[in-house]
């Protein structure tokens, strides 16, 4: 017969005093609570943390007209400007699709002999990146 | 030092992780739209210098010679069987050609570089009602008569190879056309610089009547003969 089987039969010992529940008084006192990080520079505000993440970035949203606090607070004191930004982008854009297409007439005029059409089209590729290289320094030098 | 060591590089500041820390978010930059335009910039810049390129003959054409000449006549059969097709250089090595005697005799010579992407155009009898031009890299097909593209993507015809047959039976490449351009006009064009009085007997406009010998080619008309 094991050990074990033996203890089995036997009456149930005393519990040690480790396992019982100590009194209230035996329990340490807990950490005063503080809510945020044990590390300070951390528990900084958000904006101070990340001062690239902004209420407004990334959005146009039309309703912000100041800087905060206040009424109307936002990023963005000129809205009017996020507007002419993307209005330029996509201006640009659709030159660049202009000059996708211009290049395949180019190359075709080329490889049928047309070599004048095909200057004349090299000529008109020049001009749109005049149009987009304007467009892209007329951006406001304040930034 | 071993070359595996690595110089000491510079640290943050010890003792002042707000300014690593600051360090580290500045330089997760966002793509804006100012740099979406730069590069909407750079690209157009780069579409414009691709286009002068173009313009200024940076890409090769089927025939164009090295030293502005025309093209030497070249046998390339001795005979070519209706249904048959022949791959051959001309004029220079890098110049793949095909030529085709389709089943009514008539004897046709193509640029064998499709104008989509190059890949070799093949020719299937078993295609179509009388044979095809085929290029497999995407399905590019091209008229066996005129080298008009018929199906898929090439966006131009393909550059003709002229060809006549002498009596003997012989086969002979003797100029080249551009794509869409007409064997009259390619082959005046070739030879009118370089061989006038062979141009003004084929009746070339810019040079009739400026050359007095006969052309050594064949008693056919070039390109075709049924």
């Amino acid at each position: 017969m094991t050990d074990a089987r033996q203890s089995r039969n036997q009456e149930p010992p005393e519990r040690p005093a480790a396992s019982r529940p100590p009194a209230v008084s035996e329990y340490p006192e807990p950490p005063e609570y503080h809510p945020g990080s044990a590390r300070p520079e951390l528990n900084r505000p958000v904006h101070e943390r990340y001062p690239q993440i902004r209420a407004t970035s990334g959005y146009g949203d039309p309703r912000i007209r100041h800087t905060g606090p206040g009424p109307g607070a936002g990023t963005d004191q000129e809205p009017e400007r996020s507007s002419k930004l993307t209005a330029r982008l996509v201006l640009a854009m659709t030159v660049v699709v202009g000059q996708l297409w211009g290049l395949t007439v180019v190359i075709d005029a080329w490889m049928e002999g047309r070599t004048g059409t095909a200057w004349w089209g090299a000529g008109f590729l020049c001009l749109s990146f005049l149009v987009v290289l304007g467009l892209w320094l007329i951006d406001p030098k304040d930034r | 030092m071993s070359v595996t060591d690595q110089p000491p590089s510079p640290q943050p500041p010890a003792g002042d992780p707000r300014e690593a820390l600051h360090d580290r978010i500045a330089a997760d930059s966002l793509t804006t739209r100012r740099d979406y335009l730069r590069i909407v910039a750079t690209v157009s810049g780069g579409l414009a210098v691709g286009g002068l390129g173009v313009a200024g003959g940076i890409l090769p054409r089927h025939g164009d010679p090295d030293d502005a000449k025309a093209p030497s006549p070249k046998r390339i059969a001795d005979q070519l069987l209706p249904g048959e097709s022949l791959a051959f250089h001309y004029p220079d090595e890098e110049d793949r050609a095909v030529a085709v005697r389709l089943d009514d005799g008539t004897l046709v010579g193509y640029s064998a570089i499709c104008t989509h992407l190059a890949c070799a155009v093949l020719w299937r009898k078993d295609r179509g009602t009388q044979g095809e031009l085929y290029c497999p890299c995407h399905e590019g097909i091209f008229d066996a008569r005129t080298g008009e593209v018929t199906a898929g993507p090439p966006p131009r015809a393909l550059p003709k190879v002229v060809l006549t047959e002498q009596v003997d039976g012989s086969i002979w490449a003797v100029g080249t056309t551009r794509s869409g351009e007409s064997i009259e006009h390619g082959l005046c064009r070739q030879l009118s610089e370089d061989r006038p009085d062979l141009a003004s007997r084929i009746g070339c406009p810019a040079v009739k009547g400026g050359g007095a010998e006969a052309p050594s080619l064949g008693p056919e008309t070039p390109g075709s003969r049924s």
